[in-house]
């Protein structure tokens, strides 16, 4: 074993040296400059040595020109499509070319001081923080007889603006969403809560990638502990590339066998400072609009911002609504099949003949018919995701066709099945976070075939199985059943009911924050 | 995980006051107003059910209070100090008898009930197999989230009984619990002895102590927890006593489950309720089996602390299932019955008043601390 990769490792360097060296000839046949990691004072070798390491790609624009009243030639450095071309003509280009006369040796400084009117500048000198910030969307001035590179953030293209979130729909509330750009979604959260204690705290993540993830918390309010362990769990992915905020929550999760959601994902600032301001952390990842909430409790799977937005009478039963079909959605189809299949006589008898009435003419037990019915509902439910929106009609017309009149004219299925199979569709949308309505969806077939076996006590087996789990599950050390159990009275206030704002005085206790008063409590 | 201080290794004094109940509540409430009201005239029984209570409280605040004066040590620790190592491993072991052999019991009767209340055809076995499985399933995981489990399904069963007795007001008649007194002290003693037998599941406060971190309070919280048990019993009682009589309860298997059949929901839209109040019920039935059988592993666990729980989750439950297996029918259900709870009330009586004796006699406080 080990000489075995000891050998490969051999081999490898092998070929890393043949390949350089084939390099080195290629780019000995092109100029007479060489490459090095270091930056020297022969600008013809520098920009050499930049379109080497990045492979002299297409995108990569290398502006040369002359400076000054000595001739002394220059060159800036970017990729297309990364930069805003007109901030690099107007404020690098013109100002440089026009404003700088006179020539001595500390030219460089004067045009890092005075000349260029771009905020962001930086002195370099490695090539591998020009090549990384070239491929961030920064410009490289170079000076020739200088082994220093300016760098400077010109960071543009083309991006989306800031749109609605389409996965989180509020009547009344904020309308602005997360885009794919970490910089303007945390200035979006900055809009939100213009607290100096806000932190940012930057990491980067993907080993090819180099994305940056940003970790959002208040200092003063969150607990230290709870940073502390974001960070560590933060610095241990290792991975190529994160597409979504998802790799990371899937990274840092407690239990990646739980069918629950242990982090929230939400499009929307203003729930992302709602949740800042008491105690919790949010995780921004460049390039998706998906920032993280953590840690999470079971009932934050069923509030939506708009609870606060609404007053707290119609919020409060708009909630409690949620919990029902919250309960719909989890067990209806295995009640159906528990009721029917074990205990008809628990239904009012005139119920049980009209449902055994209309199951005459269905071939299958009450068990298949369910799972049949809810099988075809989640295809069809894939399907509806994944067509495109100009055919999505006819998944409309064909979907009406399986679960309706058409299935139980055919015989296939009974009325009130496709009622059930209906109401637990309706039911498992009205739950706000998507990655929870998942788990409910996937849960609900266990309780199907526990109710097929056992009936009603099938049922409860598997309600106290998802509660030994529930319970044993941790989202970021707090567990998953706060603050029901462990019993946290107080942040019952706004758990399954919302409270009047002017009673919910502390944040949440079970987060353990530095700071528990939310409000100034005048003494009496 | 240690951040955030919810570290599994503890409870709070708060989840031992939950696990009084969530242990003392299950399978005995069922038949326990038959038994009762076998021996006393009409609704005397509450007599027996007051001072049975009051033995139950003295005897859970004396545990609690020989407990806690030990803080943050298991039992096999301070047993030891106060009457030897053997005999302390002999309490043990008793202990890991003692809870085996109420998770069969409890395994076993619930079988027994679902039978009578959900289906008739499906075989006892199955239902008892699988039932073990979620205990096994409970028991692997941590502690703490036993006590966790606890907080939320006592509030369901509490209000799910509170319910259930608002409905059954409307069926109570007066004439049922009359006359008053009419018992003898004599079938009042047996009543008093038959109530104390359903409290004995409090042994398990002799080692759940250990994982509270300051028990100071401790002895209270028990106490209040039992109080809350005792006065649970007592409504129950009386509820049964009036809505069926004393002779009518006195022959009824489960005068509590029955309570819920003849009870309708205004305008209800379910039937036979007292199908869905078992199911419910089952999860009281399911927190005391489950901390029974965790006090086994508990026990075993101390005295071969080097193995793993888990280790002793395969041992143990094949065992267990073996002894479900053994009953063949109601009758012999009830012996079982009587063997478990007559076991405990010795064991941890005994443990009790030798422990305490000991502790008098060495002078107590100077090991304590």
């Amino acid at each position: 074993m080990v000489r075995s990769s000891l050998f490969k490792r051999l081999k490898r360097i092998d070929l890393f040296k043949q390949n350089s060296q084939n390099q080195q000839q290629d780019d000995q046949q092109k100029s007479s400059a060489k490459f090095t990691k270091e930056i020297t004072t022969n600008l013809d070798q520098n920009l050499a040595s930049i379109k080497q390491m990045l492979g002299d790609p297409g995108d990569l624009v290398v502006r040369e020109f002359l400076v000054g009243s000595l001739d002394s030639r220059a060159a800036i450095v970017y990729i297309s499509g990364l930069v805003d071309e007109d901030l690099i003509s107007n404020n690098i280009l013109k100002t440089i070319q026009s404003n700088l006369k006179d020539f001595d040796e500390n030219v460089l400084d004067k045009i890092y001081k005075e000349v260029i009117s771009i905020t962001d500048i930086r002195k370099v000198q490695s090539l591998d923080d020009v090549s990384l910030a070239i491929l961030n969307g920064s410009t490289a001035f170079y000076l020739e007889n200088f082994d220093t590179v300016l760098v400077m953030g010109t960071n543009g293209g083309e991006t989306r603006s800031i749109q609605q979130p389409e996965s989180e729909t509020l009547i009344r509330g904020p309308r602005d969403g997360f885009v794919e750009s970490i910089e303007t979604n945390a200035a979006l959260i900055r809009r939100d809560i213009k607290d100096p204690n806000l932190r940012l705290k930057s990491h980067v993540v993907g080993k090819r990638s180099k994305q940056k993830l940003v970790l959002c918390y208040i200092d003063g309010i969150v607990n230290p502990e709870l940073v502390k362990e974001v960070n560590r769990r933060l610095e241990t992915i290792d991975i190529d590339y994160v597409s979504d905020s998802s790799y990371v929550e899937q990274w840092i999760e407690d239990s990646f066998l739980s069918p629950f959601p242990q982090l929230m994902e939400t499009e929307r600032p203003d729930k992302v400072s709602l949740n800042l301001v008491r105690g919790k952390v949010a995780i921004l990842v460049d390039g998706t609009p998906f920032a993280i909430i953590a840690p999470i409790t079971l009932g934050d799977a069923l509030h939506s911002p708009e609870d606060y937005n609404q007053r707290w009478i119609t919020a409060s039963l708009l909630r409690l609504l949620r919990y029902l079909s919250a309960f719909f959605a989890l067990f209806l189809p295995s009640l159906y099949i528990a009721l029917v299949a074990y205990h008809p006589g628990m239904l009012p008898s005139t119920l049980t003949y009209s449902i055994a009435a209309t199951r005459e003419g269905v071939p299958f037990p009450a068990a298949i018919e369910a799972l049949i019915m809810a099988i075809t509902f989640e295809i069809l439910h894939e399907a509806g995701i994944r067509l495109p929106k100009v055919i999505g009609q006819t998944i409309g017309i064909v979907g009406g066709l399986v679960i309706g009149e058409a299935a139980v004219s055919a015989g296939i299925v009974s009325p009130i099945m496709v009622i059930v199979t209906a109401l637990t569709a309706i039911a498992s949308f009205s739950v706000p976070s998507y990655s929870f309505a998942l788990t409910l969806r996937t849960l609900r077939f266990a309780f199907m075939i526990a109710a097929s076996f056992l009936g009603l006590f099938g049922i409860i087996l598997v309600y106290i199985m998802i509660n030994i789990h529930i319970v044993n599950l941790k989202s970021l050390g707090i567990p998953y059943s706060t603050p029901f159990s462990p019993t946290f009275s107080q942040d019952w206030k706004d758990l399954v009911i919302r409270a009047p704002f002017s009673f919910v005085t502390r944040r949440p206790k079970f987060m353990k924050t530095k700071d528990e008063k939310a409000k100034d409590i005048k003494p009496e | 995980m240690s951040n955030l201080n919810y570290g599994d290794e503890k409870i709070s004094q708060r989840e031992i006051f939950l696990a009084v109940p969530s242990m003392l509540i299950a399978i005995g409430i069922l038949v326990f107003p038959r038994n009762l009201a076998e021996n006393t005239i009409a609704a005397d029984g509450w007599i027996s059910i007051l001072m049975s209570g009051f033995i139950a409280i003295m005897f859970t605040w004396l545990v609690a209070k020989i407990a806690s004066n030990f803080p943050n040590q298991p039992f096999l620790k301070y047993a030891s100090f106060l009457v030897t190592k053997p005999v302390a491993m002999l309490f043990t072991f008793l202990f890991v008898v003692q809870g085996t052999l109420l998770t069969a019991f409890e395994v076993r009767a619930i079988a027994d009930v679902s039978h009578t209340y959900l289906f008739e055809r499906t075989p006892v076995q199955v239902i008892n197999f699988s039932y073990l499985l979620v205990v096994i399933y409970a028991v692997s995981g941590s502690r703490a989230a036993i006590f966790r489990l606890n907080a939320l399904f006592l509030p369901i069963v509490l209000v799910t009984t509170t319910i259930l007795l608002l409905f059954s007001i409307r069926f109570m008649e007066f004439n049922n619990v009359m006359p008053m007194f009419k018992t003898d002290i004599k079938d009042l003693g047996k009543g008093v002895f038959e109530g104390t037998l359903s409290f004995t599941g409090i042994s398990i406060l002799f080692f759940y102590i250990s994982l509270v971190k300051n028990p100071i309070k401790v002895p209270k919280k028990a106490v209040l927890g039992m109080a809350t048990v005792v006065l649970f019993y007592l409504i129950i009682f009386l509820t049964c006593i009036a809505v069926f009589g004393n002779v009518q309860t006195a022959n009824i298997r489960f005068p509590f489950i029955e309570l819920a059949k003849s009870v309708e929901i205004p305008g209800g839209f379910f039937e036979r309720l007292e199908s869905i109040f078992f199911v419910i019920w089952t999860m009281a039935i399911f927190t005391t089996t489950v901390m029974a059988f965790d006090i086994a592993l508990f026990a075993l666990t101390s005295i071969f602390s080097k193995v793993k729980k888990q280790t002793f989750v395969f041992i143990l439950a094949p065992v267990v299932y073996f002894l479900t297996t053994i009953p063949n029918n109601s009758y012999e259900i009830g012996v079982m019955d009587k063997i478990v709870t007559y076991f405990s009330l010795g064991l941890s009586s005994t443990v009790l008043i030798v422990l305490w004796m000991m502790y008098i006699f060495k002078g107590g406080k100077q090991g304590g601390k």
